[in-house]
């Protein structure tokens, strides 16, 4: 392994060298040292019930425990967003399985677990080809499992949401460990995290601000459209003045269609993301995925908006600025075995 | 096509210590593979440790469901029993363990779900619905379960009385029932002890008892538990 190999995976020295790097995580830290205050402000003038106090704070506890999950990992090195994201891919798919109950076809999960595994080795070894290919390589090996146990009966069902909760939560998550192959992947990571989750908390204010229509009352009865609309202004706000200032200037991204795009894009994105979640959980009938999370509920409750982003981002970015990782030493284990 | 056949995870709702001790626990993969290791591991270290000399064999039925019940004197019972089925039924193997000794600490509840499978159950006082759902688990489910009648582990290394629960899992049903003896583990473990000293070990299978003519009623579980007990005693008396 060579020194620039090296840097990448386990680098922490030079954690902060981007500025966007600091500015999310000052940013963070005053986030999460403000609102307690802001809760206490709302207690002394009297506006929170109870019940919503004692949540509000539950919540704050959770954002706390993220933030230091998404963050620490990402100013460590390369190697452990890898770990961190087939760990979080590995819960995620958990808590998919268990809701829809394909948890039971164990086989399943074992595919499961071994295409997990395949998107890690692709991602270390940077091995582009080969992790788009675990898209297909991973289906099919979830196809093929349960062929042998000869029982045809639900076998389009156990394969369908194999495949589904693989794509959505294997594969789909796998792209966040796959931006970890470009040298400035801590501000790519960053702002991709930091403009999904915003979008949330923008899409919430927006809507109890304004109220208006329901969104899709059916899936979601919380949303109007006025929150949507909201969320979409503001993050693409958030990301044309991140994107122009901090992380693309001079590059290919720094033309205000490009950064429209983007915006626009995780923010609408985003949403669907969430929705499609909700689409599910209406679907079985239950209200949160689990509970790894107090007062978020699921790991997915919070994630699900990453679902969809994560590919469109990667795939984006790539489209106009060139692959990311481009320069990079490729194949770094695999080379060793058939260079 | 097969109508729709999957659903949401019985204990979905249920976290934590609630989930643990739940009689509708369902486990994934993660457990599965724990409980594999931790069967294989014991199958390895006990005969090694213990010298362990099993008779009636040929008894054990070649699928499930059946219930094991035995007589009890140290926790290594429910170990042995459990060791002597086979692994690919670790799923479905149930030790049936008092709630208050294995299910009241996070970290205990969690051992006993994770790698023994057991399942939870209060000795003094088993709910109705509890032990209807157990009877569920026999009946259209695929279990097996390892159960101790005498309901507390004998501190004399006697038989004690038995419980009358088992009828009520049994009666009018057609799962048989193994009585077992296991002699030789109050000398290796007795309660009260945490070291197991190597002793020698002998363990007698019964042939299975059927009760589908039994009546379900009190007066049919009350037979049903002095017949088993005889049937334990007879199994302690034969060299």
């Amino acid at each position: 392994m060579n020194a620039v190999i090296a840097e990448r995976f386990f680098g922490y020295s030079h954690a902060f060298a981007h500025p966007l790097t600091c500015g999310v995580v000052a940013f963070l830290g005053a986030a999460l040292v403000i609102t307690p205050l802001i809760f206490l402000v709302l207690r002394r003038t009297g506006n929170v019930a109870d019940a919503t106090y004692t949540e509000l704070w539950v919540r704050w506890r959770s954002w706390i425990w993220i933030s230091i999950a998404l963050v620490v990992p990402i100013l460590l090195g390369a190697a452990w967003v890898i770990m961190g994201v087939g760990v979080l891919s590995l819960l995620c798919y958990r808590e998919f399985a268990r809701a829809t109950g394909i948890f039971r076809e164990k086989m399943i999960s074992v595919a499961v677990a071994v295409s997990l595994l395949l998107i890690s080795f692709a991602v270390i070894d940077n091995y582009l080809r080969l992790f788009f290919a675990t898209a297909v390589l991973g289906i099919a090996l979830i196809a093929v499992v349960t062929i042998p146990q000869d029982r045809p009966e639900g076998f389009i069902q156990r394969v369908a949401l194999g495949m589904m909760g693989y794509l959505f939560f294997g594969y789909s998550f796998g792209y966040l460990a796959l931006m970890t192959t470009d040298p400035l992947y801590r501000p790519l990571l960053l702002l991709l995290l930091l403009g999904v989750e915003l979008n949330d908390i923008f899409a919430y204010c927006s809507g109890r601000l304004c109220g208006g229509p329901k969104l899709v009352p059916r899936t979601s009865p919380g949303k109007t459209c006025a929150g949507a609309i909201g969320a979409v202004v503001l993050t693409t706000a958030m990301v044309l003045i991140l994107g122009h200032f901090v992380l693309f200037p001079g590059t290919l991204m720094d033309r205000w269609p490009m950064l429209l795009i983007l915006g626009a894009g995780m923010s609408i994105f985003g949403q669907f993301g969430d929705l499609l979640l909700s689409s599910i959980k209406r679907d079985i009938g239950v209200k949160d995925i689990g509970n790894l999370l107090p007062g978020h509920g699921g790991l997915l409750d919070r994630f699900d908006s990453l679902v969809i982003v994560t590919p469109l981002y990667y795939h984006f970015l790539s489209l106009v600025l060139g692959p990311l990782g481009h320069g990079q030493a490729e194949r770094i284990i695999t080379n060793m075995i058939s260079p | 096509m097969t109508d729709w056949i999957f659903h949401t995870a019985r204990d979905f709702e249920l976290h934590g210590i609630e989930r643990h001790r739940s009689l509708v626990r369902e486990n994934g993969l993660a457990a599965s593979v724990a409980r594999l290791c931790w069967w294989c591991g014991l199958r390895v270290v006990l005969p090694l440790w213990l010298q362990l000399r099993v008779t009636g064999r040929e008894h054990l039925p070649t699928k499930p469901p059946f219930v094991l019940i035995a007589n009890h004197t140290s926790h290594l019972d429910a170990l042995i029993l459990a060791s002597l089925l086979r692994a690919a039924w670790r799923d479905q193997v149930f030790p049936v363990a008092a709630s208050d000794t294995f299910f009241e600490k996070r970290l205990s509840a969690a051992f006993a779900d994770w790698f023994l499978n057991a399942l939870a159950i209060r000795r003094c006082c088993a709910r109705t619905h509890d032990l209807d759902e157990m009877r569920r688990k026999l009946t259209t489910g695929e279990a097996i379960f390892i159960l101790f009648p005498e309901g507390s582990r004998s501190r004399t290394g006697e038989l004690q009385a038995f419980h009358s629960g088992i009828g009520r899992l049994v009666a009018q049903t057609n799962v048989p029932v193994l009585s077992c003896h296991l002699d030789g583990c109050f000398r290796a473990l007795p309660p009260g002890r945490w070291l197991c000293k190597p002793r020698r070990i002998s363990v007698k299978i019964g042939p299975p008892l059927r009760f589908d003519d039994c009546p379900n009623n009190r007066s049919g579980w009350d037979t049903i538990a002095a017949q088993l007990r005889g049937e334990v005693k007879r199994l302690s008396n034969r060299a």
